[in-house]
Formats: structure tokens, C-alpha cells, sequence
């Protein structure tokens, strides 16, 4: 019986990887050797302080900022050359407060490229999926924080991507849109690799699968969320001796 | 993603603001008025003319004066339409959706330079068709008044390239607007004290943006003129494009 040749598995790249981004702004590094990856299917959760360099990085990732060194890949190639695979919503929505919330995402469906009938679809399945139905021929500019916090992600997810950025969803919504958003989230992720930034340990817990934890531009912990207890305490210990003894 | 998507935004956007209608309102209303006087002062002139047939006709009294007002009122309002181009939408982190969505620097610079470009031109057109409504009862010189039309829109184009390369350099669309003003009415000024003197102009005179449009009112289109027009637009264009590129690397 002749004898079967050995099968290679053949390993897919991560769905994100960061491998080594720094970057420097006016002599000052901001982010320092950054390096994590994240799998299809992951909910990750960026945590840090003002300043730590969470924003950064998502908008590193995003492509909307370069890094000074390191790369950023998705799916194995440049952040930058695949914009179709991610979809990004900031801190502060950026919306176009004449069009109302169909014309603003039929506009987005333009720059990213869809097609007339894709478009269309695309915008129902979103509006329906994002609750925002009842608000379709309002003005963006007349909106609330919540209800603009769900037209950006009605955008970022307009053209289906496969990663999702998210840079602080939950800053300055009400318990009821909190909860509203962390279902949404939980029903995205299946599909998606989720990225998003906090201050907020709980609404980290809630959400998240992993914990990054940034402090000075440095990854001080990466960690799955059900390790997370053990291992916060001691780095904010650590930080926090840190910071007494610079202070000292 | 082409510049003519980001051009279509935000001539949408521009449609539905009501500062754009005001401001075209005011502008269509001061055209009308100066056309007014223009008529007025040509019928008034009528019998004094000697030799009307060959003299100086409707084209050169009326309608060349009449369009360089259009672009004397350019020199403002050129600065306040361009002023939110880039300045606001940076801040508002507009840029960077477009950036997301994967439009790089140059369509961006391109597309905001389209739309209002094209919002200028639409008033360059109605305020060219009011001198046509009196065409069946002129001797209209359709050559010169053609060539007065083809300068009046690169004059008009060079100022918003340079009132979009303003907006690209700053965060305030306030200071925009006023560093375009000032560039625009020192292109159109620089060299008001030769002229006035009577002496040799020089490079002055080439910068200046009423040596290139005289001769085009007067129904001369030259060459130069055309690639004076095209170099402060290609220019300034370039200047926006990459301040927005350098936008990636500064944060």
C-alpha cells in the first residue's frame, strides 16, 4: 500500500495582524512595537487611559494614519490596499449633516464603490438591521448620539467588511443604547473580527472575547477575557508602582 | 471611488445649505443690477456714439465689463464657498471617512474642487444668459463674447483651486476664506501701480490675473492666458494635495 504523502496544513493568515507598529509624532512614540493579531469570530477589546494609544492605533489600523515603522495586514496583505475588508467608526461620528440618514448612506455606498441594486439592498438590510428605520429621511445633523452612533456603524457596515473598528462605541450613550449596542455587537461577531476601544473595564467584559491592554503606547497585557481578573490586578499594580515611583 | 463621487456629495450638500442660496441669491442680485447700469449707461450713450455700427458695440460696453464684474465678485465669494472645503471637514473628521472609504488625497482635493467649482459655474452661466436675453435686438459679437465667457470660467476656476489649497492649510475655514481673499485680490491688484503709472509691467504684470483676462474680453483668446489660468490651478491643486496626504503621516 503505497504510503500517503504528507498533507501541509495549510495556515490562513489572521484576520489582523500588527507586527511591530510604532509611531512618532513630534519626536514623542506614541505607540511603541505594537504587535497582537485577531482571528474571524474575536471580539477585541482595547483598553487603556486618555492618551494610552488606543485611537491610534485604530486609526493605524484603519489606514487613516501610517504607521512610523512595523506593518498592518488584513487578511495577509497592507491595511491599506484592502479599505474594502474594514469598516471604521470613530469616536466622534463623522456624518454629513445636510443629507438625511438614506442619502448619507447612499453616499457611502458610492465611495466604497456599490453598485446601484447592491446599494439599494445594502442600505435596507442595514437601516432594518441598525433599527434605524423610523429615522431613515431624518437629517444626520438632528439626530441623537445614539441614533449617530448607529448610522456610523450602518456605514462602516454597508460594505460588508470582515473587521470591524470600533474607536470607543459606547462613550456617551444611555444603559438603554449600551445594551442595545452590546447585542448588536454580539450578533456581528460570529461573522466578523471585531476591534474596539475602551476605558470602560465592564463594557469591555460585556462585549469582548480577548483584552489588549495599552498603557504608554505599549501592549502591557494580551489576554482572553476569562483571564483578565488575575492578570489586571497585577498590571495595575505594576502601573500604578510605576507611576508612584516616577512620582516619588 | 472617483473625484466625481466626492464632487456629488458635496454639490448635495451645497444644495440643500441655505448659505449657498443666499449667497447665489446676493450674487445674482448684484449681477442684475450691474447689468442694469451697464444697459442704462449704453443707451444713454446711444446718440453721442459716432458711427455706432463701427464703434464700440453692446458686446464691448455691456457685456465685457459685465463679466469681469462676475469675476471681480469672485475674488469674495470664491474664498467663502471654498472656505469649508477641507478646513471644517477635517475637524469634523470627514476627511478621514473619506480616507476609510478609500479615497486617496489627490480625489479628495479633486472632488471638493469639482463641486464647488461646478457651483460657480452654474452662476457664471445664468448670469452670462442675462446679457442674451437682449441678443435679437443687439448686434452681438458672439466671438468676443464667447472668449469673455471662456476666461471668465478659468478665472473663476484658479480662484477656487486657490480658495481650496487655502482651505487644505488650515483648521479654520474662517482663515481660509481670508487668506484667499487676500491671495486673490493680490493677484488681481499686484500691479495696479504700474498700470496706473503707464509704465512696463513686467513679471508683475504677468501675475497679475487682469493682464491675462483683458485681452480675452476684448475677444482675444491667447494661449498664454490659457496656461497662466491652468498653472495657478494645477499649482494650487498640487499645494492642497499634499497637505491632505501629509495629513496620514502628522496626524
Amino acid at each position: 500500500m503505497p504510503s500517503q504523502p504528507s498533507v501541509k496544513p495549510v495556515s490562513t493568515p489572521p484576520l489582523l495582524e500588527l507586527d511591530h507598529v510604532s509611531r512618532r509624532l513630534g519626536g514623542r512614540e506614541v505607540l511603541c512595537e505594537l504587535s497582537f493579531t485577531l482571528q474571524r469570530g474575536e471580539v477585541l477589546g482595547l483598553l487603556g487611559a486618555n492618551g494610552a494609544g488606543k485611537s491610534t492605533t485604530l486609526a493605524i489600523i484603519a489606514g487613516i494614519l501610517q504607521p512610523s515603522s512595523g506593518s498592518v495586514s488584513v487578511h495577509g496583505r497592507a491595511a491599506t490596499e484592502v479599505g474594502q475588508h474594514i469598516g471604521w467608526v470613530p469616536e466622534n461620528v463623522p456624518l454629513w449633516p445636510e443629507l438625511t440618514v438614506t442619502e448619507a448612506l447612499d453616499a457611502c455606498g458610492r465611495l466604497r464603490g456599490l453598485v446601484r441594486e447592491t446599494r439599494k439592498s445594502a442600505i435596507a438590510r442595514e437601516l432594518s438591521r441598525l433599527d434605524l428605520g423610523d429615522f431613515a429621511h431624518r437629517l444626520c445633523g438632528q439626530l441623537s448620539l445614539g441614533q449617530q452612533r448607529r448610522v456610523g456603524l450602518a456605514q462602516a457596515l454597508l460594505h460588508e467588511p470582515d473587521l470591524l473598528v470600533l474607536d470607543e462605541p459606547g462613550n456617551g450613550l444611555d444603559p438603554v443604547q449600551a445594551a442595545q449596542l452590546r447585542g448588536l455587537i454580539g450578533k456581528l461577531a460570529p461573522g466578523h473580527g471585531i476591534i474596539l476601544s475602551s476605558h470602560d473595564l465592564a463594557e469591555v467584559e460585556a462585549m469582548c472575547s480577548r483584552v489588549v491592554i495599552l498603557h504608554e503606547g505599549q501592549v502591557r497585557c494580551d489576554t482572553p477575557l476569562a483571564d483578565i481578573r488575575g492578570k489586571l490586578d497585577a498590571q495595575f499594580r505594576a502601573i500604578a508602582n510605576t507611576q508612584a515611583s516616577a512620582a516619588a | 471611488m472617483s473625484a466625481f463621487t466626492i464632487a456629488r456629495i458635496d454639490l448635495k450638500r451645497l444644495a440643500v445649505r441655505p448659505f449657498a442660496w443666499t449667497l447665489a441669491g446676493i450674487a445674482l442680485a448684484m449681477m442684475a443690477w450691474q447689468f442694469l447700469l451697464g444697459v442704462s449707461a449704453f443707451m444713454h450713450a446711444q446718440p453721442t456714439v459716432p458711427g455706432a455700427t463701427g464703434g464700440a458695440g453692446f458686446t464691448d460696453n455691456v457685456i465685457a465689463p459685465y463679466l469681469l464684474n462676475y469675476v471681480q465678485l469672485c475674488l469674495v465669494i470664491a474664498p467663502l464657498v471654498t472656505m469649508q472645503a477641507l478646513a471644517g471637514e477635517r475637524g469634523a473628521q470627514r476627511l478621514a471617512l473619506l480616507a476609510a472609504a478609500g479615497a486617496n488625497a489627490t480625489r479628495i482635493v479633486l472632488g471638493k474642487f469639482l463641486a464647488r467649482l461646478v457651483f460657480l459655474w452654474l452662476l457664471l452661466i445664468v448670469v452670462a444668459t442675462l446679457p442674451l436675453v437682449l441678443a435679437p435686438a443687439t448686434h452681438l459679437d458672439w466671438g468676443q463674447f464667447g472668449a469673455a465667457l471662456i476666461a471668465s470660467a478659468l478665472c473663476v476656476a484658479a480662484l477656487v483651486a486657490i480658495g481650496t489649497a487655502c482651505s487644505a492649510f488650515t483648521p479654520e475655514p474662517a482663515l481660509a476664506a481670508a487668506a484667499a481673499l487676500l491671495i486673490g485680490e493680490a493677484l488681481s491688484l499686484i500691479d495696479a501701480g504700474v498700470r496706473l503709472t503707464g509704465g512696463d509691467t513686467g513679471w508683475l504684470g504677468w501675475l497679475a490675473l487682469h493682464t491675462h483676462l483683458a485681452p480675452a474680453l476684448r475677444g482675444l483668446v491667447r494661449s498664454e492666458d490659457i496656461v497662466y489660468f491652468l498653472i495657478v490651478i494645477v499649482l494650487a491643486l498640487a499645494l492642497a494635495v499634499r497637505r491632505v496626504d501629509g495629513d496620514r503621516e502628522r496626524g
